[in-house]
């Protein structure tokens, strides 16, 4: 490990008319058993003609590597050993090699004039040197630093921080961040846990408070995070060098919608131990209302379904609301809605006045009550019927508090009603600087699937787009990650100020979004271990690679091995452990007793009453929302009307 | 040490006129005068069997520490001096060292850089002048009335010894740190030093067959060795190899269908009671530096690699000017 810049220069700098040294390239050579390789920072120095300190530095990233002997041709190897490979091994004297690289221009000093790099000997870049040719010494030396560490830069044994820009990277100068690679690895991952915990160590008070937002979209991915990992000896030491104290988040909090029973909640973070700690995601329909193109196709939202659903929204959700046949309304849930539905059906229908209300056509009233009906339907567990919901601490975000939302087993359309409903919300608060933070990341995995290059414009594509191009003004920054970059939407990645890479697909790395890379830049990115990342900041002129000790919280997949997932509890047991989380001093035999009779439907209204309220006693309110139990009514005689007498023989 | 240009700015302006011509050869020693012969100069005694026999040779394994010395020269005619050329020279000289990796490192490098023109051009003052620049001036004593060719002749001599000087002596003084297990090979007869051609453990490799000692059927014979064989040792005392050494001839590739010297060297060593016994061994290994192929020189047949390699270090440090034109060729205008 170095700190300083080795005097001894390990290379010098040639150029030829077929090579020259330009601006932004230059070609040195090494010996043979050089630590230098692709990715290395490297110092050109060159005294000046007149006075040494007059000279020019120049930094640069290695970026392609040649090696070649003085063979003219490969016939005349042959020659040589007389077509005997065993022969030509054991030739006498072994020609001389020259290892010749090729270095991308990070930086020159002085800037101006910009001009050929010098013909001047090359050394190894030591710590001063990584943070002047990366630009770095703009934000990490200065009297407020926004210096966050993303990873140590590694070669031949030495190795120096390297550090982004909080202002490039949450904003306002540019923000967001994403990440591509092949999937499997946990790289992408592992990197966003890393950096989150970095940005919570480092991001500068004097620019405020930050949160992040999590969604655990496959697998138990982010379900741990509150849970340490193991890490070795060089991970402890990556840790100390970038002065990033290892450790589980301290404020993690957990959300995820119920199965189809409403009760067993729809995670894999179910385990006794832990399973308190989640807390349920359950929206009723004016959470939904306002979210209904995300849930209706193109072709259920015409012009005139898109109106009605206004109006309902505008006039009719929260208000008490008249219909026109003498039912007053108060809709607050999507059983309020159908019985406002029932109502106006009814009323038209005996009063005879066509098919016309409020200037809504009876077929499109239909229609909107037929699909919004099936909301609840298909996204069983997070939309419900009846009953309030149960949300995100809006107005209340913690500051360094990481919000998972787990939507991991939910249906695609609830997994897109989520993102949108979160991500708005978000936006909302952040508008009205109300939502407890000032800046919030929001981190996406699998854009591939959410923000796709093709396909149609879906509202979370919209929404994506609308974080890239305007969230950092507002502190919304997007962490984005996919494994195939080439196809997420262009201006998702596009507006991404830091790109990260981590082991890339050799077809993806074949894609045009990759020209502006070494063909042997390529090659390292396709076999880059877990723990290597390629990184791209607005600061730096070149990419570089960076080596990020591993998250020190507890993987996915050995989180559910130490925590394995409960199985889904029975409806009683399930309402009392919901209880028990709420108020500690609640028994499971009461709560079975308690609800003995009663319908689940009810039981899970009144379970959902004592969450939004969480009283002192909640076994109490429980059994005060619960109500009387009602006794079952034998099924009355429909009443019909009674069948004609036999038909006579005589009409008349 | 670069001199600049002003040196010759001076020379101009004492009256030289400029001039820029390389003659042929300039580049190397392609003909080299001293590789020819005066018959009768030199005797000949066959010591390996009392007549001269083709003997096979299986390539073996070098010896783990051989150096190799080479030297280049270079020169020019910058400016006549009435119409008595002035040339500029360039001569060098290495050893590389070849050890357990394989790999040649240099031993030791000389070179010298000369202004050389009959004694009359190079007066007092331009003297003066070339010493004030660090160059040395040699003149050369020639006949004012020598014609200009014969006096270019002339100057290439000089740069000639100049050379195989600096050779000898850096070659004298490589000999004399071998340790006890090493070898030299010097590209050329070894006959040129009394020290090198006593020395038990140095070689000369010659590639040009200008000097002939041998005639009638002996020549013949080992003119006409195939590959991978050699010639039985001889003798050769006298001649321009002040030194008596013994010398064979090696084929290292084979000829047929070629020229009759393709592959062919003549290989020169310090006197032995035995020649018989140390021939076969140093052909052995001789012959196993046939590879690495010496290519694209066009004498690979016949240069080793290691001499190959000395050559390249010694022009990639040659003063890479030297050879430039000082001026078009072409007609001024208007002339």
């Amino acid at each position: 490990m170095i700190r300083k810049s080795d005097e001894t220069p390990i290379g010098r700098v040639v150029a030829t008319e077929l090579k020259p040294a330009t601006p932004h390239q230059f070609h040195f050579w090494t010996a043979t058993d050089t630590s230098i390789g692709i990715g290395a920072i490297v110092k050109v120095t060159s005294p000046g003609s007149r006075a040494p300190e007059s000279g020019r530095i120049v930094y640069g990233v290695v970026t392609d590597g040649f090696a070649y002997s003085d063979l003219a041709t490969p016939l005349h190897d042959v020659i040589g050993a007389e077509g005997d490979p065993a022969q030509a091994a054991e030739r006498p004297t072994e020609r001389p090699e020259i290892r010749l690289w090729t270095a991308a221009v990070l930086r020159q000093i002085p800037e101006e004039p910009l001009q050929p790099v010098p013909l001047g000997a090359v050394h190894v870049a030591g710590d001063a040197d990584v943070a002047a040719a990366l630009r770095m010494d703009a934000y990490l030396n200065t009297a407020q630093p926004t210096a966050i560490p993303v990873g140590l830069y590694e070669s031949g044994g030495l190795e120096a921080p390297v550090y982004l820009d909080a202002d490039f990277l949450l904003g306002p100068e540019a923000a967001h961040l994403n990440i591509s690679g092949v999937s499997g690895l946990a790289t992408k991952t592992s990197a966003v846990e890393f950096l989150l915990s970095s940005i919570f160590q480092h991001y500068p008070a004097h620019r405020g408070s930050v949160a992040a937002v999590c969604f655990n979209v496959k697998g138990p991915d982010l379900l741990f995070l509150d849970q340490a990992g193991s890490l070795d000896d060089a991970d402890r030491r990556r840790y100390n060098r970038l002065g990033i104290a290892p450790g589980p988040f301290e404020r993690v909090h957990y959300y995820a919608p119920f199965k189809a029973d409403g009760v067993n909640l729809n995670t894999l973070r179910t385990h006794a131990d832990l399973a308190r700690t989640v807390e349920p995601l359950v929206w009723g329909l004016t959470e939904v209302l306002d979210f209904a193109e995300v849930l209706l196709n193109r072709d259920d939202i015409d012009a005139k379904a898109d109106a009605f659903i206004d109006f309902l929204s505008d006039r009719v959700v929260r208000r008490e609301f008249e219909d026109g046949f003498g039912g007053d309304h108060r809709v607050e849930t999507f059983a309020d809605l159908e019985r406002l539905f029932r109502g106006i059906f009814d009323g038209l229908e005996l009063a005879g006045r066509g098919d016309i209300w409020r200037t809504h056509h009876i077929a499109t009233i239909r229609k909107v009550r037929n699909r919004l009906g099936n909301v609840s339907t298909r996204c069983k567990g997070l939309v419900t019927d009846d009953g309030p919901a149960s949300d995100l601490p809006w107005g209340r975000f913690e500051d360094r508090g990481v919000y998972v939302i787990d939507v991991a087993n939910v249906d695609p359309l609830g997994q897109d009603l989520v993102f949108a409903r979160v991500v708005s919300k978000l936006r909302e608060h952040l508008e009205r600087r109300d939502l407890g933070v000032d800046a919030v990341v929001v981190f996406v995995d699998e854009l591939n699937k959410y923000a796709p290059a093709d396909g149609t414009d879906t509202y979370v594509k919209k929404m994506l787009l609308d974080i890239s191009e305007r969230g950092r003004y507002l502190g919304l920054v997007l962490f984005g990650a996919e494994q195939f970059r080439s196809q997420v939407h262009r201006r998702v990645v596009g507006n991404a100020g830091t790109q990260v890479f981590g082991r890339m697909d050799s077809d993806e790395l074949a894609t045009p979004g990759y020209q502006v890379l070494s063909a042997a830049t390529k090659i390292k990115l396709a076999t880059l271990p877990v723990v290597e990342l390629m990184v791209r900041h607005p600061h730096f002129t070149q990419p570089i690679f960076v080596r990020f000790p591993r998250p020190s919280v507890l993987r996915g997949r050995d989180g559910v091995e130490r925590f394995s997932p409960a199985a889904d509890l029975p409806f009683a047991d399930a309402v009392g452990l919901q209880l028990v989380r709420l108020d500690p001093r609640v028994r499971t035999n009461q709560v079975k007793d308690l609800i003995a009779g009663h319908d689940e439907v009810d039981v899970r209204r009144a379970l959902a009453a004592v969450r939004r309220e969480r009283p002192a006693d909640a076994l109490a309110t429980f059994r005060k929302r619960l109500g009387v139990r009602v006794g079952s009514e034998p099924a009355r005689e429909r009443s019909s009307v009674h069948p004609l007498g036999p038909i006579a023989e005589e009409p008349y | 040490m670069n001199p600049g240009r002003g040196w010759l700015d001076d020379l101009y302006a004492s009256g030289v006129t400029p001039a820029s011509f390389l003659p042929d050869a300039s580049l190397g020693r392609q003909h080299d005068p001293d590789d020819t012969t005066v018959p009768g100069a030199a005797e000949v005694e066959m010591v390996e069997g009392a007549d001269l026999e083709a003997h096979p040779v299986a390539p073996r394994a070098a010896p783990a520490a051989v150096s190799f010395l080479d030297g280049v020269q270079q020169w020019k005619v910058i400016g006549y001096d009435g119409v008595q050329p002035i040339a500029l020279a360039y001569v060098a000289a290495a050893v590389r060292r070849r050890g357990f990796d394989r790999r040649l490192v240099t031993a030791a490098c000389a070179s010298r850089t000369l202004v050389i023109a009959p004694a009359q051009a190079l007066a007092e003052q331009r003297r003066g002048v070339l010493e004030a620049a660090g160059l040395e001036a040699m003149p050369v004593e020639v006949d004012s009335a020598t014609q200009p060719a014969q006096a270019l002749e002339a100057l290439r001599r000089e740069v000639h010894r100049a050379r195989a000087g600096l050779e000898r002596k850096l070659g004298e003084q490589a000999a004399q740190a071998l340790d006890r297990e090493a070898w030299l090979v010097v590209d050329g007869q070894l006959a040129v030093s009394a020290t090198l051609a006593k020395h038990p453990r140095a070689v000369g490799v010659i590639k040009s067959h200008g000097a002939q000692f041998l005639s009638g059927r002996h020549l013949e014979r080992a003119l006409t060795i195939a590959a991978e064989h050699r010639s039985s040792v001889f003798r050769v005392r006298g001649g321009h190899g002040r030194t008596e050494v013994d010398s064979w001839y090696l084929r290292l590739w084979p000829w047929e269908g070629r020229d009759l010297h393709y592959g062919l060297i003549r290989v020169e060593a310090a006197r032995d009671p035995d020649p018989g016994i140390r021939a076969p061994g140093i052909s052995s290994w001789l012959l196993a530096e046939r590879a690495p192929l010496a290519a694209p020189d066009t004498r690979f047949d016949r240069l080793l690699y290691p001499i190959h390699d000395v050559e390249a270090y010694l022009r990639s440090r040659a003063p890479h000017d030297l050879l430039a034109p000082l001026a078009s060729r072409l007609p001024q205008t208007g002339t």
